[in-house]
C-alpha cells in the first residue's frame, strides 16, 4: 500500500469530493431500481425474456466488461499517480483511460447496429425495451464520463496534480468507477442470467 | 470582488422564494389531483376511457386547469429570486444564473400550453369525438414531459453554479448542489417515454412518473429551504464570496 492511500485510509476520508458521493449514490438507487424492475418483468415472463436473451450477443456484453474495467484499472493507476505527484505518468493514465474507454462507445453502437439490422428496435418486446432503455441510459453516463475525462485531462495539462485537480482526479474516478460497475451489472443481468432462474 | 447586486428589497425575494413553494401546491391540488393527473391514464388506454375522464369530470378539470395555468409563472418568479442568491455566490449577470432563470421561466411555457390542453378537451367534451379528446390527452402529456430539458437547464445550472460558493459553509450545500444537478440528468428518461404505451417508462410508468415526478416534488422544497436561509444570510449583510 502507498503512502498515499494509507494516510487517505487513515484520515477516514473517501476520497473524492463528498457531494459527488451523492450523486453517485442517487444515481446508483435509480440503477437498483430499474434492476428491479428489470427482474419483475423477467419473473412474469420467462419464456419471452429467454426468448429474446438468445437474441443477444453475449461477446460483445464481455468485450464492454472487459473494455470498461481495463480502463477503470488505468484509471484508479492514474489517481494513485496524482497522489504520488507524477504529472507525466498521471496523464498517460488518464489518457489511457479515455483511449481505452473510448471503445466501449465503438463496440455499444457496433452491437445497436446488429440489432437494428435484424429488425430488432425498442419497440419490438418488453426484453428488448428494457435493454434499449438501460443499456441506453448507460451509455449516455458513458457520453458524459469520457467528457469528464477530456476536463481532467485539459487540468492536468494546464496546472499539473496539485490538491485541487487530485480532488477532481479523484472525483472523476469514482465516477468512473460507477460507470464499469453499472456495467457488469447490465451484463450480468440481460446477457448472462438464464431467465426463469434455470442454470 | 464579486459585484454585488444593488437591489435589497429582501421581502421581495423572499416572497419570490415562497412561490416555489405555492406552485408545488397548486399542481400537486390542482393539476394533479383535481386534473387527475395522479397517475395519468395509461397510454395502452381505450380512447373511450379518456373520451368519459372528460366528460365525467369536466368541471373539475377545467377549475384544476384553469387554476394552474393562472399559477404556472410562480414557478419563474422562484427562479428569478433563486438568481438573486446566485448573484451572491457567482457575481451579477453570470452566464450560469442566467441559465438558471431562463431554465425556470422556459419551464413555464409547457406547463401553461399543455395544461390548456386537458383545459380544451374539458370544455366541450360532450360534443367531440373519443378520438379527438384523446389526441388532446396524449398531447399534453407529450408536451409536459418531453419539455424535460428546459427544467433541466434550470437545475443543472443552478447544481454547477452553487458548487462554485467558496464560502466554508456555503448557501447550498454540495449535497444539494449534486441533488440538483442528478435531478436535471435523470430527466432524461422522459426521452424513452413516447415509445413506450405500458410499462416503466409509459407515460403513468413506475419510472416516468412515479419517480421522475416525486423526484421532481420534492426538489422545490429542498431549494426553497435553503433559498430562504441564503436570503436570510444576505439580509444580515453576509458579503460575496
Amino acid at each position: 500500500m502507498s503512502d498515499e492511500q494509507s494516510a487517505l485510509q487513515q484520515s477516514g476520508r473517501a476520497p473524492g469530493d463528498p457531494g459527488v458521493w451523492f450523486f453517485i449514490i442517487a444515481d446508483m438507487a435509480m440503477f437498483a431500481i430499474f434492476f428491479l424492475i428489470f427482474m419483475a418483468g423477467r419473473h412474469e415472463a420467462p419464456e419471452l425474456y429467454r426468448a429474446s436473451q438468445a437474441h443477444l450477443d453475449s461477446r460483445f456484453g464481455l468485450a464492454n466488461t472487459l473494455i470498461l474495467l481495463t480502463s477503470g484499472a488505468c484509471m484508479a493507476k492514474a489517481v494513485m499517480m496524482a497522489r504520488a505527484g507524477d504529472v507525466a505518468i498521471t496523464l498517460r493514465y488518464l489518457l489511457l483511460t479515455l483511449g481505452i474507454g473510448l471503445l466501449f462507445g465503438v463496440s455499444k453502437v457496433m452491437e445497436y447496429g446488429t440489432k437494428f439490422a435484424a429488425g430488432i428496435a425498442i419497440n419490438t418486446n418488453e426484453f428488448f425495451g428494457y435493454y434499449f432503455a438501460f443499456t441506453g441510459i448507460h451509455f449516455l453516463h458513458w457520453i458524459i464520463g469520457c467528457g469528464v475525462l477530456t476536463v481532467l485531462i485539459r487540468r492536468v495539462r494546464r496546472s499539473g496534480v496539485n490538491a485541487e485537480n487530485i480532488n477532481w482526479i479523484e472525483s472523476g474516478g469514482i465516477y468512473w468507477h460507477m460507470v464499469d460497475l453499472l456495467w457488469v451489472m447490465l451484463f450480468a443481468m440481460i446477457y448472462l442470467l438464464p431467465p426463469g432462474g434455470t442454470a | 470582488m464579486v459585484q454585488l447586486t444593488t437591489d435589497n428589497s429582501y421581502g421581495t425575494w423572499r416572497f419570490c422564494a415562497w412561490n416555489g413553494m405555492i406552485f408545488m401546491g397548486v399542481f400537486i391540488v390542482f393539476w394533479g389531483i383535481m386534473g387527475h393527473n395522479v397517475p395519468p391514464y395509461g397510454g395502452d388506454m381505450d380512447a373511450s376511457v379518456i373520451a368519459n375522464y372528460f366528460r365525467d369530470n369536466a368541471n373539475l378539470v377545467r377549475l384544476g386547469m384553469a387554476i394552474s395555468m393562472t399559477f404556472a409563472v410562480s414557478y419563474a418568479v422562484w427562479g428569478i429570486s433563486i438568481g438573486k442568491v446566485m448573484d451572491y455566490i457567482l457575481g451579477r449577470d453570470h452566464i450560469l444564473t442566467n441559465l438558471q432563470v431562463w431554465g425556470a421561466g422556459l419551464t413555464v411555457v409547457p406547463i401553461l400550453v399543455s395544461s390548456s390542453f386537458w383545459l380544451t378537451g374539458s370544455y366541450r367534451p360532450e360534443a367531440l369525438p373519443d378520438e379527438i379528446l384523446q389526441l388532446l390527452y396524449d398531447m399534453a402529456w407529450l408536451l409536459i414531459d418531453l419539455a424535460y430539458s428546459v427544467t433541466s437547464v434550470q437545475m443543472i445550472a443552478l447544481g454547477v453554479g452553487c458548487l462554485r460558493d467558496k464560502r466554508a459553509q456555503p448557501f447550498f450545500p454540495k449535497w444539494v448542489c449534486w441533488y440538483s444537478i442528478w435531478v436535471g440528468f435523470m430527466f432524461v428518461a422522459e426521452i424513452l417515454m413516447p415509445m413506450f404505451k405500458s410499462g416503466a417508462f409509459a407515460r403513468q410508468g413506475i419510472l416516468n412518473f412515479w419517480i421522475e415526478f416525486m423526484i421532481f416534488f420534492i426538489y422545490a422544497p429542498i431549494i426553497t429551504f435553503y433559498q430562504l436561509k441564503a436570503i436570510k444570510r444576505i439580509e444580515a449583510g453576509e458579503p460575496a464570496a
